[in-house]
């Protein structure tokens, strides 16, 4: 047997830190969860890789790669902890933050609260200068007004600096020579501009995101330094790598640049995971949903690759309200997300309907059967009861759950106000909180001009396995697959996700006026900048995929596609090629045939990843040995009520047998539900795959 | 069927929004016309075979969703629902029994379960161009304004109506972008007519006819309930608004009886020979949003909560004007409507309501030819500040009571020879109270031609600011001011020289409570972000406090 060579995934989340390791050499996996130390979150990774060593002993020392995503920016901005920030905008225009997109997100709420910027007004200042839209510097800046400003602003005790300069997209002379001012007047201070972060069309957003990156940089930077070191103190040898909402990795010297590109890294880090089990599967459309505590979201993943958006929203004032929180100009990977998790309390509201979240118990009080002080009934109530999961058997028996605690609380607020039995409450909570899901993850595949029908599952989460089978059923689905590590799955994810650095330019120009050398130059020159931060990572030059490509939309409307323009004869390219790769995906996203109308070009893209590391599915140490025959009752509506279902663990699949539903296969961290409809089988990959019999539609 | 259990129901309710919601997106990616895809000024909603609107996307306006929703009725007029085939789709862009203006188109596909008719999609959408003098408040006859397409079949079984077509292109200036929409509205109903056939099949549903029944009577039921949690008696409002060219006068008399609610606009000002008219059918859709936002936002909106409400305006008034009188800028005095009924209801509930917001889109569209010779046409949307709430300020710049977004500096410089100089909050704009109204915004431009550019304003609240609520102060009116302090006209057209600019100061919410009453640390907060100046702090707030080493004084217009 060769030598032992780790790859850890730590995926700190706001209540556990998750931790997957794999030896490359043997194969071999172990987990860890421990809870998220807030204080010093470097803790929480320190003392579970250390609980883990000694409880399998194994040699750290011989770790290659340490894989690292966290919550740490998200946090900071939706609490506003982050440094005490300014920002440089042209003079007339800095109130772009504030004012936003005049939009009221809610059309009856006359009392809602819009996001506040991060940077106060009274720490938004003016710059004298202006470049107009086609890059023309038409006022050159002032170097010595904003000079002035930014003596004042140091005065002011501001410990960090984002620059927004209208059309810096285009010519960034400006932005650059403030921030050289800036580095002048105090050097040590952190300066973001916006040509460099996010130099996209449009100055809310792109002021919105260099703002983020200002506010949290400062913070990040030393908690990635200490890491470094504390893994080095532990005697971790290991090239740091961290987990950006893009699903690729990236050197720590690259993320304390771009903090804002870490904003959802965990759940960009499950997707990639996802990713990865759809090309060891060969399943071409894989539907990823996550289902945890308070949250469930829902992913295209097409062709191994999840779908990825151009910009996301962080920090909502109202929960899964678009447009409530701050947007950010920054690949990510795409998703929906939507506020139904084990936690999601059940009501029924004015109009006497059944209704689920979005509002969690938490982990503090938690669900009523938790026993900690919760009496609202919650979905892991409802799952209780009903027999999805097992008083006993609740995160491998570390946590008694209390069955008569989930019955009073469905009796009191659900089952006697709708005049309905405790059974058939917790059902409706059941079926409500699945059918809300499989309705956003419908909608949402359906946006992006896919038919769900085609799709196959897989599912990760503490409650994603217990509710795959409800949200698969709702969508008419064929099949599920779910992983025996449903429960790490983030910290798995990162450990498959490549090294990769995105950028975009914007450039308007109409289709059949581009000059395509020109193009091809702008291209090579964002390429070679993304090269270089790959290479950081270690990535050598030979392993590089280089993915160019455009937004396009037609003149006149809004949303624009991004059109791949790789296997073109470039710098020769036809026009035309664009025009029909544009056609057709405008015809298979809106299912309409396009007009005959010119087409302009926004904003042209680069992406650079390195290779997709391979790893291990099964866990070999897994073995399967045969144990008693165990049942309880589990209720399913196709079987009118409760039936006798076989409860088995992981360990007890035999490889290639099949159990037909209702069946429950107990993984420790999570249970997953096999209803009447299905039949589940361990794949020799050591998959559980569950194969649902479909209605004609 | 009987009784649908509730959780059931809650499935089949959220799955109705759901299929409504994806026929809005599909929509809003494919429309041409700005307003739509930047302002969402769109509706797409679900119809039982009764055509009671049971659901309706998020998205939208409360003029087109509301307007629609008991427009459906005038199609059915015309077409009784035995006389609707499996494959036609019906159009008009009538403007006194749908949206109130010519440019909104309303196309509805009736859907078909095992060869029934079961339900109907519709959709309104604003198209770029319906030819006439252009989107303009000072046309004299709504036949200036554009073509009228009346109650028709645009598509018969199945087949496209080319009569209807070549009628529709030779009269826009647009026509590709034109049949573009409507294709595009027809194609988002055909995707509604689709889902909504699976779902009957998924839950072996003869039709929604149950379901509508259920929805219907909840949501009758709330709002009802909700509505006797209010005063019972009768409360009234007068107040000035702008007009045309001279102030008009608008009343008011809300009513509560038992559960019902009748708001009569009676005594409000004749209709004028100019578009700033506005249709029974709008006058109803912005009243009832207005009475839905006091007494039960949460209510679903739906034939069941509308049930309960009746909106009146006396014939041959401006809120319900006889043909043929103009309507393409009735969005004016419609968004202006809630702030009538919030006056009544500040009577009726004193200390609850909101002051006073900006209410009133400002539509500055700009035409003319670039100095390449090339001609351009480009519009934005921007808004003034909402009124103060109790408890909480008003929010500066943010529509009211229509739901823009507005359109970003950099693509309006890219896609126009327009150039911005300033877009900024402005101080003191918001009225004083203890709370502080939200502040309007100041807009400076020019346009970078060799020759005049027309400028279609569409700008309100010039004379009469937004009023203040509990001892609390006015908001800034609005003005619009030329080169060398010139007066613009704030409704209709006017030309500007190359390299004017052109400086558009938007009002300001109105206070909530007495200004002496806001706390010294508000008012020292305000000061240092420069949302208001030392100087109202002392005139208005009764506060010196002089500025600190971090207050700014950048707020100059």
């Amino acid at each position: 047997m060769s030598a032992a060579a780790y790859w850890i995934g730590a995926d700190i989340g706001g209540t556990f830190t998750d931790i997957f390791i794999v030896d490359r050499a043997s194969g071999s996996c172990l987990t860890g969860k421990v809870l998220t130390d807030h204080q010093d979150p470097t803790n929480s990774i320190i003392d579970g890789l250390s609980s883990i060593a000694q409880r399998t002993g194994i040699d750290l020392g011989a770790t290659e790669h340490f894989l690292h995503g966290t919550t740490l920016v998200t946090n900071a901005v939706i609490q506003r902890r982050g440094a005490k920030t300014a920002m440089l905008t042209t003079e007339g225009f800095r109130d772009a933050v504030e004012i936003g997109t005049e939009h009221r997100f809610d059309l009856y709420d006359l009392d809602l609260e819009k996001p506040a910027p991060l940077v106060p007004r009274r720490w938004r200042r003016p710059a004298r200068e202006r470049v107009l839209a086609d890059g023309h510097v038409e006022l050159a800046i002032d170097t010595a007004q904003v000079e002035r400003e930014v003596r004042d602003l140091v005065d002011e005790g501001v410990e960090s600096f984002a620059v927004c300069f209208l059309h810096s997209y285009r010519n960034p002379v400006h932005e650059q020579a403030a921030r050289e001012i800036i580095q002048a007047v105090a050097p040590d201070i952190h300066v973001s501009i916006s040509s460099e972060i996010a130099p996209e069309i449009r100055e809310y957003e792109r002021g919105s995101t260099v703002s983020i990156n200002a506010f949290v940089a400062p913070i990040v930077a030393p908690y990635l330094r200490r890491l470094g070191l504390r893994l080095h103190q532990e005697g971790i040898p290991a090239q740091l790598l961290i987990m950006q909402s893009n699903g690729g990795t990236c050197a720590p010297d690259v993320a304390e640049k771009h903090p804002v590109r870490l904003l959802e890294s965990g759940p960009a880090a499950g997707a990639i995971g996802a990713a990865y089990i759809a090309r060891a599967i060969r399943r071409d459309r894989v539907l990823f949903f996550d289902m945890g505590g308070t949250t469930a979201k829902a992913f295209i993943i097409d062709d191994a690759q999840p779908l990825l958006a151009r910009e996301l929203e962080v920090a909502q004032v109202y929960r899964f309200k678009r447009g409530s929180g701050l947007p950010v100009q920054a690949p990510a990977i795409e998703m929906i997300e939507i506020g139904a998790g084990g936690g999601s309390i059940a009501y029924v509201d004015r109009l006497g309907l059944l209704k689920v979240g979005p509002d969690s118990a938490e982990s503090e009080p938690g669900p009523a059967c938790y026993g900690l002080g919760g009496t609202r009934p919650t979905v892991t109530d409802a799952d209780l009861v009903l027999g999805y999961i097992g008083a006993a058997t609740f995160l491998s028996g570390r946590m008694r759950l209390d069955v008569e605690a989930a019955r009073r609380a469905i009796d009191e607020h659900i089952a006697r106000p709708l005049g309905l039995s405790v059974d058939e409450a917790a059902w409706g909570i059941h079926q409500v909180v699945n059918e809300n899901m499989a309705a956003a993850a419908r909608v949402h595949v359906l946006e992006h001009g896919r038919t769900p029908e085609n799709y196959t599952m897989v599912a990760f989460g503490g409650a994603g396995p217990t509710h795959a089978y409800g949200v698969a059923r709702a969508l008419n689905l064929p099949e599920i697959v779910i992983p025996w590590h449903a429960g790490v799955g983030s910290a798995f994810g990162m450990l498959c996700a490549p090294v990769s650095f995105e950028m975009a330019q914007s450039r308007s120009v109409t289709l059949d006026e581009v000059n395509w050398p020109d193009a091809a130059d702008l291209l090579e020159t964002m390429s070679r900048e993304c090269q270089a931060q790959v290479q950081r990572a270690g990535v050598q030059g030979t392993e590089l995929v280089v993915q160019r490509s455009a937004d396009i939309r037609y003149r006149g409307q809004g949303h624009e596609i991004q059109i791949d323009l790789e296997g073109l004869s470039w710098p020769d390219v036809d026009t035309n090629e664009v025009r029909r790769r544009f056609r057709s995906q405008y015809r298979d996203l809106n299912g309409v045939e396009g007009p005959d109308h010119p087409v302009d070009v926004i904003t042209w893209r680069t992406s650079v990843r390195g290779p997709i590391p391979q790893l291990p599915l099964a866990n070999p140490d897994n073995g399967a040995s045969p144990g008693a025959f165990v049942s309880r009752p589990v209720y399913f509506a196709e079987t009118g009520g409760f039936v006798d279902a076989r409860v088995i663990a992981r360990g007890e699949l035999k490889s290639g047998t099949s159990v037909a539903g209702p069946a429950i296969v107990d993984l420790g961290d999570a249970s997953i539900s096999v209803g009447p409809a299905g039949e589940a089988q361990l794949r020799p990959d050591g998959l559980i795959a569950i194969r649902l019999e479909r209605r004609e539609s | 069927m009987t009784a649908i259990p509730a959780y059931i129901l809650e499935i089949l309710w959220n799955r109705l929004l759901s299929i409504a919601e994806e026929q809005a997106q599909v929509l809003m990616r494919t429309a041409f016309s700005t307003i739509v895809r930047e302002a969402g000024d769109l509706s797409a909603a679900v119809f039982d075979r009764r055509g009671r609107m049971v659901a309706q996307a998020r998205t939208g306006t409360p003029g087109h969703i509301n307007t629609m929703a008991r427009g459906m009725r005038f199609f059915l007029e015309e077409f009784p629902v035995e006389t609707i085939r499996k494959g036609d789709v019906l159009i008009s862009n009538d403007p006194y029994k749908l949206a109130g203006q010519l440019n909104d188109m309303c196309l509805v596909t009736p859907v078909f379960h095992h060869d029934r008719l079961v339900g109907f999609f519709a959709s309104c959408c604003h198209m770029v161009d319906i030819g006439g003098v252009g989107l303009t408040a000072d046309a004299r006859e709504v036949f200036e304004e554009g073509l009228h397409v009346p109650f028709c079949k645009f598509h018969v079984e199945g087949h496209e109506n080319r009569d209807v077509v070549r009628f529709l292109r030779a009269n826009v200036r647009t026509p590709d972008e034109v049949i573009g929409d409507i294709y595009a509205q027809i194609a988002a109903g055909e995707i509604g007519a689709r889902r909504l056939e699976q779902l009957l099949t998924e839950f072996a549903l003869p039709d929604i006819e149950t379901l509508s029944d259920e929805i219907v009577s909840r949501s009758e039921r709330a709002m009802r309930e909700a509505i006797q949690q209010f005063p019972e008696g009768r409360f009234s409002f007068a107040c000035m608004n702008d007009g045309f060219d001279v102030p008009i006068r608008i009343e008011v008399s809300v009513e509560r009886r038992g559960s019902d609610i009748h708001a009569d606009f009676e005594g409000t000002a004749d209709a004028l020979p100019r578009g700033i008219n506005v249709p029974l059918a709008y006058t109803i859709a912005y009243s009832s949003y207005a009475v839905k936002c006091i007494v039960a936002p949460d209510v679903p909106n739906n034939e069941g909560s509308f049930l309960p409400i009746k909106i009146t305006a006396p014939e041959g008034s401006i809120l319900n004007p006889i043909h043929p009188a103009p309507t393409a800028a009735r969005h004016i005095l419609g968004h202006f409507l809630p702030s009538v009924i919030f006056g009544a209801f500040q009577a009726a509930v004193p200390g609850t309501v909101p002051a006073d917001s900006a209410a009133g889109l400002w539509v500055t569209q700009l035409s003319g030819r670039r100095r390449d010779g090339t001609s351009f046409a480009f519009a934005f949307f921007s808004c003034g500040g909402m009124g103060a709430r109790v408890g909480k300020d008003g929010l500066s710049v943010t529509s009211f009571p229509s739901g823009i977004q507005n359109v970003a500096t950099e693509v309006i410089e890219v896609a126009s020879p327009v150039v911005l100089r300033q877009r900024e909050l402005r101080p003191d704009s918001g009225g004083a109270g203890r709370q502080r109204g939200g502040l309007g915004q100041v807009i400076r431009f020019e346009v970078r031609t060799d020759g005049p550019c027309t400028l279609s304003a569409m700008y309100d609240r010039i004379r009469y600011a937004p009023w203040g609520a509990a001892g609390g102060a006015d908001g800034a009116a609005g003005d619009v001011i030329g080169a060398n302090g010139r007066q613009i006209t704030p409704k209709g057209r006017s030309l500007i020289e190359p390299g004017e600019e052109v400086t558009l100061r938007l009002p300001g919410g109105g206070g909530h409570g007495f200004a002496t009453e806001r706390t010294e640390a508000a008012v020292r907060e305000d000061i240092r972000d420069g949302y208001i100046t030392p100087e109202a702090a002392r005139n208005v707030y009764g506060r010196n406090i002089e500025p600190g080493a971090s207050t700014l004084d950048y707020g100059k217009e």
